[in-house]
């Protein structure tokens, strides 16, 4: 029983930045916006959500730090992508790198370490624990004692679905992607559009990489995203950008993660278990390869 | 050609000045930081062979990403690649000690070998299922990285060692230094003079370059678009794989943990500052190189972190792109501008 308790904690706790990022990421998706520095953002995200919270001994300062972190890089890509036009691809790419370099060089520079650094000073985001539900057997142990986050992804998630397709925002947002020359001509600035998607993608991601050095583990090690921002790219792009579809493949995402993790404490050893997200997710391109190809058999 | 020329310094000289900007900022000197950028890594021979040898990863992985990304196939797998080809030289280093003339092509051949099984491999997932290479190569490069963690750090570890990494290869595979120059710089150049003789001189080369341009057009003309894609991802795979089997061969001479560092990432960078222009990626690549050979010897005299190399690269590969791109603009706008002027009475 605690074993499937423990690996459905796991998935949980596996799935909420990938969810998170992902979300975030979907809302440029549909702006029409090839966004690939959620990977950075989260990266940037954490530092400085371990940066704030270790100053000011506060969580909630780390995760308005931690904000603000994603959002410094959502404006460099909103400067050069809408305002000079440059490239989204190069951007991202860019930016990633900066985020890598950028991290690496305050964390010696500020905390006067290489690679990782953790002290007892920084408060870490709190368990919530659901009085009531927690007593419920099986049920009690996975829904209650999660992380602030966790409660705040899923919240995200029925957010974001109304966000999209139910208010005249997101009819706006769609149409900046479709077809943002009718958007244009209606109106409503493309551009604008755009910016105002980058800007909630910064948010969403700043939580993600709080919910990675103040919740999942209380430290910052340099590049700690280790390619989530890549996965969360795949997940938005396998369900084609739908928010219920994405938390439903952040979920598997978090199983094998988690399956990773358990599979250590066999005996098969860490690189191998490490591998296991990035192989599901190879797995899961190949199921939609697939089925976008009978897709255009049967167009045919 | 001039506009090339003036829109790539000018971004360059941008770059600076912002860097100039952050260490005023942090309280350093930027002059004196320059200077000691420049001294370490361009000032005398002896620093410059350096720049030149740590120049090798950068450049021959950036050729593999400028082939691929002006070719059509997204391969962004050069990290992976990279670790597979280092891995691949090292086993033969290993298991075989041959006179230096067998053994070094035999490791080169090795690392290639590897790198392009590698990417063989994202090639295949694509023709076979049309998966992405895009993302495809991104996670078969975590999984490289995993894989040879492993390798190191329990079958080919070395026992007297204290942190994961195999025993010294072979000497007879080392790359021997021509005075102060490792001989892997000419093996650079050999690569760059062969890669722009098969992309600009030859069928095959013109062919995979009019497929990045136009796929479709390339299809109607007779081109194999399928096996030109093969093609492509094999040779930029190798290209990364002989970038990993020099690191070994000419560095370390073993495989260490964490040996493909940032290498094939920065690679990828320096292709994107090249946009996909091969002499322009040796230029920018060395151009890269001597700032982060600079960077840790200004480490020693001035108070920066070498880290702070990244950064300036990271702001460099931004404002080089923007510049080339908002010049064209700018540049197009000026000549309307005078064409407008003499049209008027």
């Amino acid at each position: 029983m605690n074993i499937v308790v423990g690996l459905i904690t796991g998935m949980i706790a596996g799935a909420t930045p990938i969810l998170l990022a992902a979300l975030g990421g979907m809302l440029t998706f549909y702006a029409g916006i090839f966004n690939i520095a959620m990977e950075g953002m989260m990266l940037m995200a954490a530092f400085a959500a371990v940066l704030g919270s270790f100053v000011f001994h506060s969580w909630v300062i780390g995760l308005l730090f931690a904000v603000a972190g994603a959002m410094i890089l959502a404006l460099i890509f909103i400067f050069f992508s809408v305002t000079l036009d440059t490239d989204e691809f190069v951007t991202g790419i860019a930016l990633n790198l900066f985020a890598v370099g950028s991290t690496t060089y305050l964390l010696r520079q500020i905390f006067k370490v290489k690679g990782v650094f953790t002290s007892k000073l920084i408060d870490s985001i709190p368990n919530i624990r659901i009085p009531l539900v927690e007593k419920i057997p099986l049920l009690g142990p996975v829904v209650s004692g999660r992380n602030l986050i966790v409660y705040l992804a899923v919240v995200a998630t029925i957010f974001c679905y109304y966000l999209v397709f139910k208010t005249r925002f997101g009819l706006r947002l769609r149409a900046a992607g479709y077809n943002a020359n009718s958007l244009d001509s209606s109106g409503v600035r493309t551009s604008r559009m755009r910016i105002q998607s980058l800007l909630l993608c910064a948010v969403f991601c700043g939580l993600a990489g709080a919910f990675l050095s103040l919740g999942y583990v209380t430290l910052f090690a340099e590049n700690m995203t280790a390619g989530r921002g890549w996965i969360s790219l795949a997940a938005i792009i396998l369900v084609d950008g739908h928010p219920y579809g994405i938390a439903l493949i952040s979920l598997l995402f978090g199983f094998f993660d988690g399956l990773g993790l358990f599979l250590q404490s066999y005996g098969v050893s860490s690189q191998f278990t490490s591998m296991v997200p990035y192989i599901a997710t190879l797995g899961a391109l190949y199921v939609y390869a697939r089925r976008n190809r009978e897709r255009e058999r049967k167009a045919l | 050609m001039t506009r090339k020329i003036l829109s790539g310094v000018l971004g360059v000289v941008i770059a600076f000045l912002v860097g100039a900007l952050i260490m005023l900022l942090e309280g350093y000197e930027p002059l004196a930081t320059y200077g000691a950028l420049a001294q370490f890594s361009l000032g005398g021979i002896g620093p410059f062979a350096t720049t030149l040898k740590n120049s090798v990863p950068l450049v021959l992985t950036g050729l593999s990403a400028a082939i691929a990304f002006a070719s059509g196939p997204v391969n962004l797998g050069q990290p992976g690649q990279l670790v597979f080809g280092a891995l691949a030289a090292t086993l033969g280093g290993l298991y075989f000690s041959l006179p230096p003339a067998l053994e070094i092509p035999l490791l080169l051949l090795l690392a290639i070998a590897g790198g392009a099984l590698w990417s063989a491999l994202a090639g295949l997932l694509r023709q076979a299922f049309g998966m992405s290479e895009f993302i495809v190569t991104l996670m078969l490069n975590m999984i490289a990285d995993f894989f040879t963690a492993w390798a190191i750090a329990y079958p080919f570890m070395d026992r007297k060692a204290f942190s994961p990494m195999t025993p010294p290869i072979a000497q007879s595979g080392w790359m021997p230094d021509i005075g102060p120059l490792s001989s892997s710089v000419l093996l650079m150049f050999a690569a760059v003079a062969a890669m722009w003789f098969v992309v600009q001189r030859w069928r095959a080369g013109y062919e995979w370059r009019i497929t990045g341009q136009n796929s479709l057009f390339a299809r109607l003309g007779g081109c194999d678009v399928r096996g030109n894609f093969m093609a492509v991802m094999l040779v930029t795979g190798a290209l990364a794989g002989l970038a990993g089997g020099l690191v070994v061969m000419a560095g370390p001479h073993r495989f260490i943990k964490g040996l493909g560092a940032n290498y094939a990432w920065d690679g990828i960078m320096i292709a994107i500052m090249a946009n996909n222009g091969l002499l322009e990626t040796l230029i920018y690549g060395v151009f890269v190189a001597a700032i982060q050979t600079g960077a840790l010897g200004m480490e020693l005299i001035t108070n920066v972190p070498s880290e702070i190399a990244q950064v300036l690269q990271a702001i460099l590969v931004l404002v080089i792109v923007a510049t080339r791109e908002y010049a064209a603009v700018a540049f197009d706008r000026l000549a309307a501008r005078r064409q407008a002027r003499r049209r008027a009475p």
